[in-house]
């Protein structure tokens, strides 16, 4: 496979620039009025919290690239200066759009609900102006610190994400005999809800302001001898990530290494500030952070939107939040078996959220309390903060099995919360292991070790998705259930390998990264385009979270060229283009946005009418292929495949929720007029509902009564 | 006790690894586990005959978290073998039971014999093939962090098993500070091994017909052929083809290549002039890598004892023909030791119910008959001082150090004044039940081999009957047999003094 020619910078579309491309899709579904309103709400909420996100991890990255004179272009061409260049155009216009919906749409819409969002409080009744002030003495002068700067007092460190109030104020100056401005600052408590109730005009409606809004009114009276000039709040984010994305290139942490002591440890990457703040607080603020007039962001209302998400949660408007789905019972389980004897009978597919987790965390429930089980074996990455699983761990553990649990602690954001429960299950007597140096272990498997009257049996949990109940409700996810001895050695192996014992000398099933993913995925592409070469029928289509390996992507243009035909469902970062004359005309990219956050990765190749069909952890990224554990599994299980199969071929002819990425780049939704709509996740919600109430009224037809037995004679 | 799980544990050059095995009478042997950490053991233990404090730790470490591992398949019953390293020690005792008191595993150290048995044992346990296969000429070449063994199977049977102390590990570290003078580093290697291989060319191999020679893998082996065993053959062509492209690579480059340490790595040069001079002397087309490893071995045997399994191929006779080529090449009569044997066994399983010994001792009783006679090559005189220490410095396959001093033992004083147990534990170091055993099988090999001491097999059958305390020997001759029963007398006072039982002989003359 020669896939020189296919590397050329204009092939390719810069990861972060995709990125955005995403969180605009997340936007627009903010911006279509056929959802039901909370629900934008919902969508604005997590536009913003995505983009906090992307700045502390992608955008301080780059930041460190540029400090360290790192000047590789990516894959698309671009130096990390360029890169950063454009990021600020595209952010600074993502934002506009964002509060542009919110002022313009969202609002007045809200207020026609009876739902009144006031942003500024001069526009507060007497009375809730009285309830305010009142709200402000009672909760929020307790824990507020207001910080003067003057020539004693340096500025004050002003915490990463926090909100906060800037103010001039001015002073007496005794010496000159005349007025002077000082600088003061008061950050927002975190401890106090955001949004607060206030009573409203109407009885029927609900009015909330925002908790800034309630301390700018009352700025006076923390500054009390002094007159406060102008008051407007502000938010900062800094490169406070100790740690290098392991997104990066290996030579640029090497660079970086080498470079530590120039980087800038919490360096301001980006102000927030309101539109209309004056004009000499701004400066201050610039001079101090040291921020670039690009990294600034003039907003038009509230900052920080996530608290939208606090709107959301308010109780009544149901007429216009999505009714809640509640996840349907796994058809297979719908019985009184012991959860091992069902899996003896053959494979188990679970699809969530359309089916329930339950499940899964039996599966660990049922082990621990098991006689005949010895040993239960789980990789952890991301857990809910109360998990059922964990509590099933430490229970099997004080039962005396043998438990052995990878704690990954170096899941992004989450590590304070991890170090917390991996003690908790070392107390309990779990053999706790770290994962791999170097790697972070991704891959989603549970393997519980049974013995049985045939001997050793080994049942085994695949999955894409976390062990963790809680996101199980909001990502789509698959997984298998399976007792296949050659997915148990397998199992076993992975579990040798997490703990440091040398790698297999072969697998049975399962393809494993870093070491033999990427190669085989290389393989499996390669064997369609010499399928197409020799006028064989050849297709790939594959469902991911983000695209952007350039191995992969050069082996699929490849592909397209020799005549493949691709289809790819990619929910977030794609790196690829597609129409490209020779290169990816028979390459097509969609994308879900919906509801669910699309979580699955899913992998079918047509290989010649014999297709195979993968499922698992991995995303086609480098970080994926090369710098974590991760394992990839084929589905064999000839009714699993085909609900794979239906799976994807719901989710290609999805004409709702589907964006079509175009040949310049930018992603269009389809034509509906004239079809019948399919929004897939609401149809597998729908499938998985009957499903189930399909198999509760079988099995009562099918019931029967059972004579009583005669008691057994006494002895 | 239908089904059983079973742990192999290996303490090798370098790596220390472990298999779990489920047993069963119905499939017999099924791998469940696999785990291997890589390890130089052989490191300290072949330059300065000791292990660091820090390599026992990790040793023990390692030891316990397999411990673990034994638990969660529920494991009954384990065996922990230390190969060459441990060998190699000046301390292994002191260090086996340090692993003992840290951890609860015993280790057991494998004679290099012992070791080579139960390796050929796993070809046996994994491959069906085997015993077609050693129909004819085979050689199977296993080579080692310490050394290597080269054993030459032909119609079934095992021929003759060397081993030589040339393994990859203690090549490297004798050739250490050569190697930076010397660009051509595999010259030296194989200058540094031609000596002992040409005396096994020599001596052993001759003008035998080899057609097949099989590659007992170890980690390294595994590692080197990944790519060219997925059929488990590698062929001439293969072999050359990576010989030549690891030559001029650099150990840090074979390392990332193979995705190993940059140490391990520099055992790759060694290990791959080993196996091509190899190539050369048995002029060998391809090599039959059956990927096995001594756990399986290990695991086989114990299958074997715990009657899991019943093995088509007879690993017993193999013992016996090694056994008898060493007699035959000391030029040990042939039908004097065949007359003797008959004896030997008949007195045997005549006295089972008093003697309380078992198959295996059957088996060393055997042996001993083989090579009683061994020392007379080298000294008329000095028999008994001459078969003891030609069977002490001879090995042979199957057999612990101690059971081969056993058999040297009951040689020596089938000719020599038996010492009892106070000298023989001074002089042997061996314990009270090896002294017993050494006596029984003294008593019964002196019995026996009086009989035939004219070497006609005089006595042509023997028929032996337990009555009470009293052992009624009745002796079919076809000549004269005076010369026999006169010199019976001391040997019979011996016999009964160490079975309490009286002998009464009884002779029938065939007509």
């Amino acid at each position: 496979m020669d896939t020189k020619k296919f590397e050329k910078p204009e092939y390719f579309v810069n990861r972060e620039l995709s990125w955005i491309k995403f969180n605009e899709r997340v936007l627009s579904e903010a911006r279509d009025k056929t959802i039901p309103l909370f629900e934008r709400l919902k969508f604005i909420s997590i536009t913003s919290s995505n983009l906090d996100e992307f700045y502390m991890v992608r955008v301080a990255s780059l930041k460190d690239q540029v400090h360290a004179g790192y000047d590789k272009p990516d894959i698309a061409g671009l130096l990390p200066k360029d890169q950063l260049k454009e990021i600020s155009r595209q952010t600074h216009e993502l934002v506009h759009v964002q509060y542009s919906t919110l002022n313009r749409s969202l609002l007045p819409a809200l207020e026609k609900t009876g739902l009144h969002l006031v942003t500024e409080h001069e526009l507060l009744t007497e009375k809730q102006a009285a309830y305010v002030d009142k709200y402000f003495e009672e909760n929020v002068y307790p824990v507020v610190t207001p910080m003067a700067m003057d020539s004693s007092r340096p500025f004050p460190l002003i915490r990463n994400k926090s909100l906060n109030i800037g103010a001039l104020i001015s002073k007496k100056d005794n010496k000159k005999g005349k007025e002077v401005l000082e600088f003061a600052t008061v950050q927002v408590p975190s401890v106090l809800p955001r949004v607060v109730v206030i009573p409203s005009e109407k009885e029927s409606d609900v009015t909330v302001i925002m908790l800034e809004e309630i301390i700018e009114r009352n700025i006076g009276k923390l500054f009390l001898s002094n007159d406060v000039v102008c008051a407007h709040p502000y938010r900062i984010m800094r490169n406070a990530d100790l740690t290098i994305d392991e997104d990066e290139a290996e030579d640029l942490l090497v660079e970086i290494q080498k470079q530590l002591k120039k980087r800038q440890w919490g360096e301001v990457i980006r102000l927030e500030v309101e539109e209309k703040i004056d004009k000499r607080l701004l400066k201050i603020l610039k001079t101090e952070f040291d921020t670039k007039d690009e990294d600034i962001f003039y907003i038009n209302g509230p900052l920080d939107l996530t608290m939208l998400m606090k709107v959301y949660g308010l109780d009544g408007f149901d007429a216009y939040k999505e009714p809640r789905y509640t996840p349907a019972p796994v058809p297979e389980f719908q019985n009184e078996k012991d959860i091992f004897e069902v899996i003896r009978e053959g494979d188990i597919f679970l699809h969530h959220p359309y089916m329930t987790f339950d499940p899964v965390v039996n599966f660990v429930r049922q082990a621990a309390k098991d006689p005949d089980v010895l040993a239960i074996k789980q990789t952890l990455y991301r857990v809910s903060g109360n998990s059922p699983i964990v509590a099933a761990l430490a229970q099997a553990a004080e039962n005396g099995k043998q438990v052995s649990v990878l704690v990954e602690l170096k899941a992004r954001f989450d590590e304070e919360n991890n170090i917390v429960w991996a003690k908790k299950l070392e107390k309990a007597g779990c053999h706790v292991i770290y994962g791999l140096v170097g790697l972070k272990t991704h891959s989603k498997i549970t393997l519980v070790v049974r013995r049985e009257e045939t001997g050793i049996r080994r049942y085994v949990h695949l999955a894409t998705g976390n062990y963790n109940d809680s996101t199980a409700k909001l990502y789509t996810d698959c997984g298998i259930f399976t007792c296949d001895e050659h997915f148990g050695e397998d199992a076993t192996a992975v579990f040798n390998m997490l703990s440091g014992y040398s790698e297999p000398k072969k697998w049975n099933r399962l393809i494993v990264a870093p070491i033999w993913m990427k190669d085989r995925f290389l393989k499996l592409i390669d064997r369609e385009a010499e399928h197409a070469k020799k006028g064989i029928p050849s297709y790939i289509v594959a469902k991911m979270n983000s695209l952007c390996d350039p191995v992969i992507m050069s082996a699929l243009y490849y592909a397209s060229s020799c005549g493949v035909q691709i289809h790819l469902l990619v929910r977030g970062i794609c790196c690829l283009k597609v129409g490209i004359p020779g290169v990816s005309e028979n390459i097509h990219v969609r994308s879900i946005v919906g509801n669910f956050l699309e979580h699955s990765r899913i992998f079918y190749f047509h290989n010649g009418g014999s297709d195979e069909i993968y499922m698992g952890s991995a995303d086609w990224m480098p970080r994926n292929l090369d710098r974590r554990v991760e394992i990839v599994f084929p589905v064999e299980d000839e009714n699993i495949r085909k609900e794979l199969k239906h799976i994807l071929d719901l989710e290609f002819r999805d004409n709702v929720k589907a964006h079509l990425l175009q040949p310049d780049g930018t992603y269009e939704k389809q034509d509906k007029r004239g079809k019948a709509l399919i929004n897939s996740q609401m149809e597998f919600c729908r499938e998985a509902t009957e499903k189930a109430e399909k198999k509760v009224k079988k099995t009562e037809k099918s019931r029967v009564f059972i004579p009583a037995e005669p008691a057994e004679d006494m002895e | 006790m239908a089904i059983t799980t079973f742990a192999a544990i290996d303490i090798g050059s370098y790596e220390v690894s472990m298999k779990v095995y489920q047993l069963s009478k119905k499939s017999g042997l099924k791998e469940l586990n696999d785990v291997r950490y890589r390890m130089e053991v052989g490191r300290g233990a072949y330059t300065r005959g000791r292990l660091d404090m820090e390599m026992v730790d990790s040793i023990c470490e390692i030891m316990t978290d397999f411990q673990r591992i034994m638990k969660e398949f529920g494991v009954e019953d384990y065996r922990a073998c230390a190969t060459s390293a441990f060998r190699e020690l000046v301390n292994p005792i002191i260090v086996v039971e340090q692993i003992f008191q840290r951890t609860g595993i015993k280790v057991d150290i494998l004679s290099n014999a012992e070791q080579h048995f139960l390796g050929y044992k796993s070809i046996a346990a994994n491959e069906a093939g085997f015993k077609k296969m050693i129909q004819k000429g085979t050689a199977i070449l296993d080579v080692g962090g310490g050394s290597l063994q080269v054993s030459l199977f032909d119609k079934d049977a095992l021929v003759t098993t060397q081993n030589l102390k040339i393994g990859s590990l203690r090549v490297r570290e004798r050739l250490k500070e050569l190697e930076k003078t010397n660009p051509h580093y595999e010259e030296l290697v194989e200058e540094f091994i031609r000596n002992d291989l040409t005396a096994f060319q020599r001596l052993y191999l001759k003008d035998r017909d080899i057609k097949n020679v099989i590659l007992m893998g170890d980690f390294l082996t595994d590692t080197i052929f990944r790519e060219e065993m997925n059929d488990n053959i590698i062929t001439r062509a293969e072999f050359m083809n990576r010989y030549e492209s690891t030559l001029n690579k650099t150990n840090d480059m074979l390392a990332e290549e193979m995705d190993i340490e940059p140490d391990t790595a520099s055992l790759i040069v060694p290990t791959m002039v080993i196996c091509k001079d190899f190539m050369d002397i048995f002029g060998a087309e391809s090599l039959w890598a059956p990927g096995v490893s001594l756990h399986d071995g290990i695991a086989y045997d114990y299958g074997e004892k715990k009657k899991f399994i019943k093995s088509a191929h007879n690993f017993e006779n193999d013992i016996l023909v090694a056994s008898r080529n060493i007699a035959k090449r000391y030029s040990s009569g042939k039908s004097h030791i065949q007359g003797t044997t008959q004896l030997a066994l008949t007195i045997f399983d005549s006295i089972k119910k008093i003697h309380g010994m078992g198959p295996r001792e059957r088996l060393l009783l055997q042996i001993a008959v083989q090579l009683h006679d061994c020392g007379k090559y080298i000294s008329m005189g000095d028999v008994a001082e001459c078969s003891y220490h030609i069977i002490m410095s001879t090995e042979i396959i199957g057999l612990s150090t101690q059971e081969r001093q056993i058999i040297a033992s009951a040689v020596r004083y089938n000719t020599m004044e038996f010492g009892y147990y106070d000298a023989l534990k001074q002089e042997l170091g061996v314990d009270r039940q090896c002294y017993l055993l050494i006596a029984k099988l003294a008593a019964i090999l002196r019995l026996a081999n009086a009989m035939d001491r004219s070497h006609y097999q005089k006595v042509s059958g023997l028929k032996a009957v337990l009555k009470d305390r009293e052992l009624q020997m009745v002796i079919d001759y076809n000549k004269d047999i005076s010369l026999e029963l006169g010199l019976l007398k001391d040997k019979v006072e011996f016999f009964e003094e160490v079975f309490g039982v009286r002998l009464i002989l009884r002779r029938k003359r065939k007509i």
